[in-house]
């Protein structure tokens, strides 16, 4: 090897990449092509971790996986496939979560570099902040179709992962899935919810009944008076019953099921007048009554043929038939998860939101196009990949080299833009002083209901799932030093239901949240709000100057929109919003991201006099583009 | 789709992640592809690699080298006993280990010996990809596959560099997938079904409820109607006249007793239209020139399938199109009731059925005027092609033996490129050039020894100097590139080479699936800058 490269990597850069130490966080599409190109490039010790187990859909570009793999330990097999070829070299595989704690910082302190192929936000946003603590340069990179990004990271010198907020991850409020869905996606988010609440975990934030606390409801006098007489009516009995319960006293039932679904239950939503008034009400289906077949486009294929209602009617009891037995097979309190990949519980979720789709006039979706929704299934081939992965290797090399600040964030387009760039290399960002992870005193505010709001949300929606930490202490910083949520098992458990105000937190409070593992510390302001628009629990905003000043403005006034802040660090966030390209399948994104990304990303690639800063382009791409909830990348 | 075969696996699932991006016909063109590679270095079997896991039908590897250890080094599909054995014969091997719905073949000859032997035998392939081939066999090359308008795509990483020129005689595509397409609504010049329905809907009569969910499309048609009236039959055409359309849809929202304009979205929607739906349908350039092509205009019994039907759309157009392209037949989507967007979206398919079916008996007189049977052109290509009409593009590169010649050489494009102050990518395109140059003459590269570095940049400067010379350029290239070509010595760098088998593997599948338009004509790809750079040559 060394032969080939004795000019090109000069001096004692060979002997750098010798003596490296590196780890590959991933072991999928980019996972395999960093590896091989690591090894091909004089790379010895090497060490990668990923916790998934290989799938027939990876074989299309994940090379060092053979069709004799499938369900075997990605890392593992990754390992074994790269040593056939390259015994020299010594290779450590964890088939494990990079989350875990046994990777703490002292891990992550051995490495030379690492190089993240994620396809996730949340084991991004962990590795970035394990890279920091750790003080070791990130390679950070991803792809989607044709599209692709490489950037470098390194503490105190360029924007760290979460320096800018990314566009919050795509989700719908309650009362839209549960009461007027307006767009496929919601139907299938509703299909999905239908088949846990029947067969999987239950969660009380996947209802799909009807949602009588819809707060266009409560907006008009009056309403609630006629709600509540609907609820204790003929109706009254679907409210107080939860609907596994009910559907399996029916012994699954298709054409009860069926018709309370999707007859009873839209009644039910036609008796809430307002929600009409604007809108084309639903319309009841009756199982033994459905329109009857038309379009007979019946000689394309199955997955790709847009079924009709009664089509839909069949493959749902089909399906319920045949759920029901593998629910039976997995005893007492067993349940079901849902899986893109498996054929019965797609074909459910198929018919169900195309049925749901009929009943509200939506347009219906095929089989294939649903299993993309459902499963948030991103593009993925090979030469992206290889692309991507050959980036990753150069900046990496010039890391090694001691020229990290001539490291670039690098975007691929699908095809060369306006002036022939097939690449478009910006220059790295420093980092941002008010990030709430890499500035040296970290803060954000959180915009909740103090007297609605649990310690317990605070815990999961907040700290663990919106700002990304594992396991979180949190002491109110009221000079007691009350702990209301303790990383120890079993310590602060108690809290999880009661309401922040139960704890004396109020406007203004300040609370220490740290997470050991992340040798991470944030400070959290609380401001208090009576209520959020669009149904919201919380909001984090980043930039306490902006939002303070405003909202003793908007108490002093007693607006009624006192989140004003809240739209402000909205503004911001399109403004910023970088482009985070997750490798393969990542959660709630929707299939047209690909078309925007692309369509943003080509008229920011175009116009600006290269190498670039991102946020320029940004920017700009935000003035092209408009507010498509466009993605993503580190 | 491609039914099971070889693997076992389902290709459906196998290939699920690529079909949403060429679709199952995409897939099917593919599968049906032979792909020939000449020379397994590592770029080779890395550009091999990237197409063989998507499930080409066929590779063949033409090599008539053997392993070297240098070659082990960088390769992956090569292994440290497979050194001295057939480098064609090993990677074959190793390579079909991917896909086992993928037959490899290989023949261990050089490309000159078999050039020589056999000058047919390239005709089979779909597309050829060569790598680091030598001025002569390259041209030699070159010249039988224009002959016989096979893709060549020529692909070479030296040191940081990565370079790629495809040749190809001509290149049709249907499916060009553009970025950014507006929707074909002919506002403009509505259809009669278009008309008809439009007309029927009276906004005066409605409910409160239809008044508000009747579509956009239907409003900004009725007041485009009334803005012609007073407009001799224009329709808005400037930013201030937009704009007063804009207001008198926006008078058109229905008032409260209280006088008060009630919350109407489709209003809002069809104001925010105005600007992107009210276009001029026009044919666009491409496609014009296009109808305007001497392979259009004389359609004969050798024509290819692309020029029958853009000679039946050409007729169409001037016929039964009242020189408007066939509808594309689809609308987005908006508020409205099911029921009127149905009957909507009912008008445009039906328009443009009816389109498709005139382009379609035209297609079958030609046909029969050729002696051809009508089965020869399937409905449904016809349909992806009146679907596609205004999308369809034509890809004539410039001949290798155009580039290559004294007289032909892009001299303006090259001496810009010297000429730019900052030095750009395409300076390595001259670099190249220049080793080459060098290589005929010392019958090596320049740097393949360390201490080859200093005394080489003088004869690589020199070797450039009679390059630009024969080219008519007085500019020289700057001696730090000469020093950094002198200093790659050749060598293959994984990295470039993982790069560029992406690169290159997507021309491929561009290409073969006859999706995208392809890189015209020449790329070169800095891996120190992360730069690239696409030009005609």
């Amino acid at each position: 090897m060394a032969a080939t490269l004795k000019g090109v990597l000069q001096g004692s850069l060979a002997d750098n990449v010798k003596n490296s130490k590196i780890l590959v966080v991933g072991a999928g599409g980019i996972g395999c092509e960093v590896l091989k190109d690591l090894v091909l490039t004089g790379f010895k010790t090497i060490e990668v971790i990923d916790l998934d187990t290989i799938d027939v859909s990876n074989l299309n570009r994940q090379f060092l996986f053979r069709k004799e793999h499938v369900k075997k330990s990605k890392s593992q097999v990754a390992r074994e496939s790269v040593l056939k070829f390259n015994p020299d070299v010594d290779i450590k595989a964890y088939h494990d979560s990079v989350m875990s704690p046994d990777y703490d910082v002292n891990f992550f302190k051995q490495f030379t570099l690492v190089l993240n192929a994620l396809d996730n936000r949340a084991a991004r946003n962990h590795v970035n902040r394990m890279c920091l603590a750790a003080d070791i340069p990130l390679v950070e990179s991803g792809t989607a179709g044709y599209l692709g990004q490489v950037t470098v990271i390194k503490k105190g010198l360029t924007e760290c992962y979460e320096c800018q907020p990314k566009p919050p991850q795509k989700t719908f409020p309650g009362c839209t899935i549960r009461n007027t869905p307006s767009e496929p996606i919601h139907c299938v988010v509703w299909a999905k919810h239908l088949f846990n609440q029947l067969f999987g975990e239950d969660d009380p934030d996947q209802d799909v009944s009807p949602d009588t606390e819809d707060p266009e409801l409560t907006a008009e006098a009056g309403q609630s008076a006629l709600q509540s007489e609907a609820k204790t009516d003929e109706i009254g009995g679907i409210e107080r019953k939860s609907t596994r319960v009910w559907a399996m006293n029916t012994g699954y039932d298709p054409e009860k099921l069926f018709n309370k679904l999707f007859r009873d239950d839209i009644k039910y939503l036609l008796s809430m007048e307002t929600l009409w008034k604007k809108r084309r009400p639903p319309q009841p289906l009756n199982m033994t009554q459905l329109p009857s077949d038309t379009d007979g486009n019946s000689s394309a294929i199955r997955d790709q043929r847009q079924w009709s209602v009664k089509e839909c009617a069949n493959v749902f009891s089909d399906c319920l038939g045949q759920l029901k037995k593998e629910l039976a097979t997995q005893g007492d309190g067993g349940m079901l998860v849902w899986d893109k990949d498996d054929e019965t519980a797609l074909d459910f979720v198929a018919s169900v939101a195309n049925i749901r789709a009929h009943i509200f006039g939506i347009a219906m979706k095929t089989r294939f196009d649903i299993k993309s929704m459902a499963g948030n299934i991103i593009p993925a081939i090979a030469t992206t990949n290889a692309i991507i992965a050959g980036l990753i290797i150069m900046e990496a090399i010039k890391i090694l080299s001691g020229k990290i600040k001539s490291c670039k964030t690098v975007y691929l387009n699908r095809v060369p833009n306006d002036r022939n760039r097939l690449l478009v290399p910006c220059t790295l960002d420093p980092p941002n002083p008010k990030c709430y992870v890499c500035a040296p005193k970290p803060e954000v505010t959180v915009v909740v209901n103090c007297t609605r709001f649990k310690v317990g949300a605070l815990q999961d929606k907040v700290l663990k799932s919106y700002l990304g930490m594992v396991a979180p202490d949190v002491e109110i910083d009221d000079g007691k030093g009350t702990i209301i949520i303790s990383s120890e098992e079993g310590e602060t458990e108690e809290n999880n239901d009661k309401f922040l105000s139960d704890f004396g937190i109020r406007n203004g409070t300040r609370l220490k949240c740290d997470d050991f593992l992340q040798v991470y510390s944030l400070v959290v302001t609380i401001a208090h709000v009576e209520k959020l628009e669009e149904e919201k629990e919380f909001e984090v905003v980043g930039d306490l100057s902006e939002l303070q000043p405003q909202e003793e403005q908007q108490q002093a006034a007693n607006g009624s929109k006192p989140h004003n802040g809240g739209d402000k660090a909205d503004e911001k966030e399109e403004e910023d919003d970088l482009m985070l390209i997750e490798e393969e399948e990542f959660e709630e994104e929707q299939q047209r991201m690909e078309e925007e990304t692309r369509t943003t990303r080509k008229r920011k690639a175009s116009s600006e006099t290269e190498p670039t800063t991102k946020r320029s382009k940004t920017a700009e791409a935000q003035a092209a583009a408009g507010d498509n909830d466009v993605i993503e990348i580190s | 789709m491609a039914e099971t075969k070889g693997s076992g696996l389902d290709k459906n699932n196998k290939y699920d992640r690529q079909l949403r991006l060429w679709g199952d016909h995409g897939q099917s063109a593919l599968e049906a592809a032979r792909v020939c590679l000449i020379n397994a270095t590592a770029t080779g079997t890395e550009i091999l690699k990237n197409v063989i896991l998507p499930g080409i039908g066929s590779f063949t590897i033409v090599d008539g080298h053997k392993v070297r250890g240098e070659d082990v080094g960088n390769n992956f599909f090569l292994l440290a006993d497979s050194i001295g054995k057939s480098r064609a014969q090993v990677a074959t091997e190793l390579l079909g280990e991917l896909n086992d719905d993928v037959t490899g073949n290989f023949v261990e000859e050089s490309v000159e010996t078999l050039l020589e032997s056999n000058p047919d035998y390239f005709s089979t392939f779909s597309v050829v990809v060569a790598i680091n081939l030598h001025e002569k066999a390259l041209l030699q090359l070159g010249g039988v596959l224009w002959e016989k308008n096979i893709p060549l795509l020529v692909c070479r990483c030296y040191g940081f560099i990565g370079y790629l020129r495809l040749a190809v005689r001509e290149h049709t595509i249907v499916e060009s997938h553009p970025d950014s397409a507006l929707e074909d609504l002919r506002l403009d010049r509505p259809f009669p079904g278009l008309q008809t329905f439009c007309d029927s809907l009276n906004m005066e009569t409605m409910t409160k409820k239809e008044h508000g969910h009747t579509p956009w499309l239907v409003l900004l048609y009725k007041y485009v109607q009334e803005w012609k009236k007073t407009h001799d039959g224009q329709i808005p055409k400037n930013y201030k006249e937009k704009n007063m359309l804009k207001e008198m849809i926006r008078k058109g929202i229905r008032q409260n007793e209280e006088g008060v304009p009630e919350l109407e979205e489709n209003f809002d929607e069809a104001v925010t239209h105005v600007n992107s739906a009210l276009v001029t349908t026009r044919i666009p350039s491409e496609v014009q020139a296009l109808f305007d092509d001497p392979c259009c205009t004389n359609i004969n019994s050798e024509s290819k399938t692309f020029w029958i039907l853009c000679r039946a759309l050409h007729d169409f157009v001037h016929n039964e199109g009242n020189g408007d392209l066939p509808l594309r037949g689809t609308i987005p989507d908006m508020t409205s009731d099911s029921e009127r967007y149905i009957q909507l979206q009912n008008v445009y398919r039906e328009q443009a059925a009816t389109d498709m079916t005139a382009i379609r008996n035209r297609v079958h007189a030609l046909l029969q005027s050729l002696g051809r049977p009508c089965g020869a052109v399937s409905d449904n290509e016809i349909k992806t092609f009146c679907r596609n009409a205004a999308f369809l593009r034509l890809v004539r590169c410039r001949s290798l033996a155009e580039e290559y010649g004294t007289n032909t050489v892009n001299k303006d494009e090259l001496n810009m490129h010297l000429e730019s102050e900052e030095g750009d990518d395409l300076l390595f395109y001259i670099l190249l050039r220049g080793v080459d140059r060098f290589y005929d003459e010392y019958n090596r590269y320049p740097g393949r020894d360390n201490s080859d570095v200093e005394p080489d940049i003088p004869k690589l400067k020199t070797c450039l100097t009679k390059l630009l010379h024969d080219w008519g350029l007085s500019g020289t290239v700057k001696e730090d590139y000469i020093h950094e070509m002198c200093r790659y010595g050749a060598s293959e760098v994984h990295s470039i080479a993982s790069y560029m088998g992406g690169v290159v593997a997507q021309e491929v599948i561009k290409i073969l699936t006859t999706q995208f338009v392809p890189i015209n004509n020449t790329y070169v790809y800095n891996g120190f800058l992360q730069t690239s750079t696409t030009v005609q040559l």
